[in-house]
Order: C-alpha cells, then structure tokens, then sequence
C-alpha cells in the first residue's frame, strides 16, 4: 500500500518537472539508473531498479527515483537489496575483511563501499567484495565466529589483534543474520 | 682456428664470412632463441585475454566510482607541487611500456617542476630517476605480481594518504594525477593521466551542495576513490603491458626467423665454396699428376 503510493508520488512528480525543465537534467521516468560494481566483477549495469535498500554508516535507507543527490558510506557487512519490475529478489551482502594498518586505532569502520545517488536518478554503488545472500555459507561464517570470538577472549593477545577480532566477529555475524534472512 | 677467422674477417674479405662451425652455433643459438621468445608470445597471449576481461570490469568499476566528480563539476586544485604516480612494473621484454609513462611524467614535470613523484614499478622508477631523483618521495616494487589487486591498490592508496598520521602532510592536499597506460586495442596503448582530488577539493566543487553528505564521509570517499583509481590504473596498466610483451615476443620471433633463414643461407654458401674448394684441390692435383 505505501509502495505503490510512492510510485504515484514519484510519476506525478516527473511530470510536473518535465514541464518547468530546460535540458540538462533530464527526468528519471520514476526508475533508478542502478550500476553496481565490484574491482572484479560488474554485477549491474544501467539496470533499471524501483526501489534499492542500502545499509549505509547513518542508517538504513530507502532509495527511489528523483532521491535526493546522496554520498552514502556502506556499512561493513550490511545487505543491498534491489527491487526490480520482475520482482526477482537481488539481496548482496556487502564485506570487507582486510584492516588497513593505520585505521585499526581510527575511529572510523573501514569502508565496505560507497553508494552515490545523482541528481539525474542514477545509482552508483561500488563495493569491494559483495556476495549474492544466496551464496553465503552459514557453516563457514558460524566456524569464523566461533573462532573470532575466541581470539577476542584470549589472554594473551595485544591490543590491536584483540580489535581486528572484533571487527571479525561483528563480520561473522551480520553474515549469519544476512543468511537467515 | 676460430680467431682466425674472425681477424681475417676483420683484415677484409680475404677469406670471406666466418667458418662453418661458427655459423652453425650461432644457428642453433638463435634458434634456442625463437623457441623462447615464441613460448613467452603464446603465455603472453593467454594472459592477455584474462588480462584484458579484468581491465574492462576494472574500468567499469573505476568509471563508476569516479562519475560523481564529473557530476558535481570539480575542478582540478591548481598548486605549485602536486602529487604525480607513475604506473608500471618491474618487468621487462614488454616493448615500450615503461618508456611510455616515464616520458608522460617528464612532459608533466617539464610544466610542474616542484611535483613529487610516486613510482610504482622498477622499470619507470630508473628511467624518470634519470632526470627528477630527488622529485620521487616514493616507490613501490613488485606490484602486480599476479595481476591487478584491489588489494594492492587499497595499500599503495594507504602509504601515499596514510603519513598523515604520523605527522606528515598528506599528498593529495595539492591535487595529483595519476599516469597510466590506457589500453585501446591488443597492439596499442597509451599512457594517460587520471585526476584524483583531495577531500577539500571536493568539497569545494560547485555542484556538490546539491548533495547530502558530511566532512568525514568525504574523507572516507577521497581515500575509497583513490584505491579505486590506482587499481582502475593499474589494472589498465598490466592489460597494456601483456599486450605489448605479446607483440615484443611475436617481432623478437619474427626477427630470430629471418636472422635463421639469412644465416641458413650464408652457411649453405660456405658449405658449397668448401666443397667447391675441396674438388678444386683434388682435380688439380690429379691433373698435375698427368
């Protein structure tokens, strides 16, 4: 019932913009232009998506056409879901394990990706290592817990291994509430 | 009995090319040689094409991360010591890449003399060490070992940002270009620069108001950039390259087979005048003897 009240909202919207616009922006037609790419792999290109759920360092947010131009930090081992016109489900768990030297002591999460909303309704998401939900292996992430936890309880670890265990662990356990869901 | 022949080749033509046995171990060295070289063209040939599958979903990847800058309209800082990274690798045999972006970096640096240079590759660092040593703050060797890694390029981002941290300025706040060799075809590449900007330059740029972001997310997306860029960079950067060794090895075969085919002759020659000599000695003698 909300969903397709925002879709109403989004395709008036255009109209009435189409009509004051000159050329430069031009408008969406209520889809978002989505890329989504990965260093090795490009998952999409220009699709056309209705809705992207992203899981950002502020907080969960809602992506629809005409969004307000974003420059949005991924959150490590957050969940994109993609909502199409095909209704075929597109969920990625987004990650990035590897801990740069000088930023495990900075306040900042290591970036897991950026996902960038233009004026012109195009998405650009670029993650460093994102896996089809389908494809997690709960067993695997449930062994890396188990062991990461262990790691942040042992005695005689230092300081910084204590906190890259951590950040493991958290890891570890986004994967099993991503799996499940 | 071979220093003979080689100082009568020397005195003139008195007695002509080298001897026989010479010519047949330079024949065979040679030959040794093309059955490298043409070894070296057929890997070359398979790593380019996985090479080159990973340069085009590199450069989908890096286009993608760099398409805000063109949105907001930002504008290179123009300052009088930017930072420069050359783009290579320690490998040789691969035609001209190296000479490709050092001499790009010479022609940046001929109009930005107080640039620092970060290298990465031995190759290019001897080359531009030549003429700007004192501009190179850093290097980085043994980089694409196994290929382009974002892994790599996370790092090399990481050392050029990272002396911040210990009290150092960081590089970028001046701007910085990176020169790479862009792949355009298998037989031709060119060394191209990339822009990459500071978080203030950025946040300065005139559209970017329409966005919603705050000052430590532009940090962060500053440094994600810039390891995006170096591995867009450098995945270009070795697809070039493997294409370039691929062309060297298939000329170096082609040469050592025209080299075969010239020196085959001169030998068949030299075998001939012999035997021609040989019956010129046993006739006369044998007609003396009438």
């Amino acid at each position: 019932m909300l969903f397709r009240s925002a879709l109403v909202a989004v395709r008036s919207a255009a109209n009435f913009s189409a009509r004051r616009l000159y050329a430069s922006e031009a408008g969406s037609g209520g889809k978002l232009r989505l890329n989504f790419a990965l260093p090795h792999q490009t998952i999409l290109k220009d699709f056309e998506a209705i809705q992207v759920n992203i899981q950002s360092s502020e907080g969960d947010m809602g992506i629809l056409a005409d969004h307000v131009p974003t420059i949005a930090q991924l959150a490590n081992g957050g969940v994109i879901e993609i909502l199409a016109a095909d209704n075929k489900p597109r969920k990625f768990f987004v990650e990035y394990l590897f801990i740069l030297p000088h930023t495990a002591q900075s306040s900042s999460p290591v970036s897991g990706g950026f996902a960038i909303i233009n004026p012109d309704s195009s998405l650009n998401i670029n993650a460093v290592e994102a896996v089809a939900v389908e494809d997690l292996d709960a067993e695997a992430a449930r062994k890396g817990a188990d062991e990461a936890s262990r790691k942040m309880n042992a005695s005689g670890a230092s300081e910084k291994d204590k906190a890259e265990a951590r950040v493991e662990f958290e890891l570890f356990e986004a994967v099993l509430a991503a799996a499940k869901v | 009995m071979s220093i003979v022949g080689r100082s009568s080749g020397a005195l003139g033509q008195a007695r002509g090319y080298a001897t026989l046995k010479e010519i047949q171990m330079r024949l065979k060295s040679i030959s040794n040689i093309a059955k490298i070289t043409k070894s070296m063209k057929m890997i070359a040939s398979t790593k380019v094409t996985k090479a080159q599958r990973n340069m085009e979903t590199a450069r989908a990847y890096g286009q993608s991360a760099n398409s805000l800058l063109s949105h907001i309209e930002v504008v290179q800082k123009e300052a009088a010591n930017p930072l420069v990274v050359a783009v290579s690798s320690d490998r040789g045999l691969c035609g001209g890449i190296h000479s490709s972006v050092s001499r790009a970096v010479k022609r940046y640096m001929a109009n930005h003399q107080e640039s620092s240079i970060a290298v990465i590759g031995q190759k290019a660092r001897n080359q531009i060490q030549r003429d700007y040593r004192e501009n190179i703050i850093m290097h980085f060797d043994q980089v694409t070992k196994v290929g382009p890694l974002w892994l790599e390029a996370s790092m090399i981002a990481d050392q050029i940002l990272g002396s911040k941290a210990e009290g150092g300025a960081d590089k970028l706040e001046n701007g910085g270009t990176i020169v790479y060799n862009k792949f355009k075809s298998v037989i031709s590449y060119e060394a191209t620069p990339l822009a990459v900007h500071s978080a203030e330059t950025i946040a300065a740029a005139p559209k970017l108001a329409a966005y919603e972001v705050d000052d430590a997310i532009l940090k962060s997306y500053e440094e994600f950039t810039l390891a995006n860029s170096l591995y867009w960079a450098l995945a270009e950067g070795y697809a070039s390259e493997m294409a370039a060794k691929r062309t060297a090895m298939e000329n170096a075969t082609k040469n050592a087979g025209e080299m075969i085919t010239k020196l085959t002759l001169t030998y068949n020659r030299s075998r001939q005048a012999a035997i021609t000599n040989e019956l010129i000695d046993i006739i006369t003698g044998a007609s003396s003897l009438n």
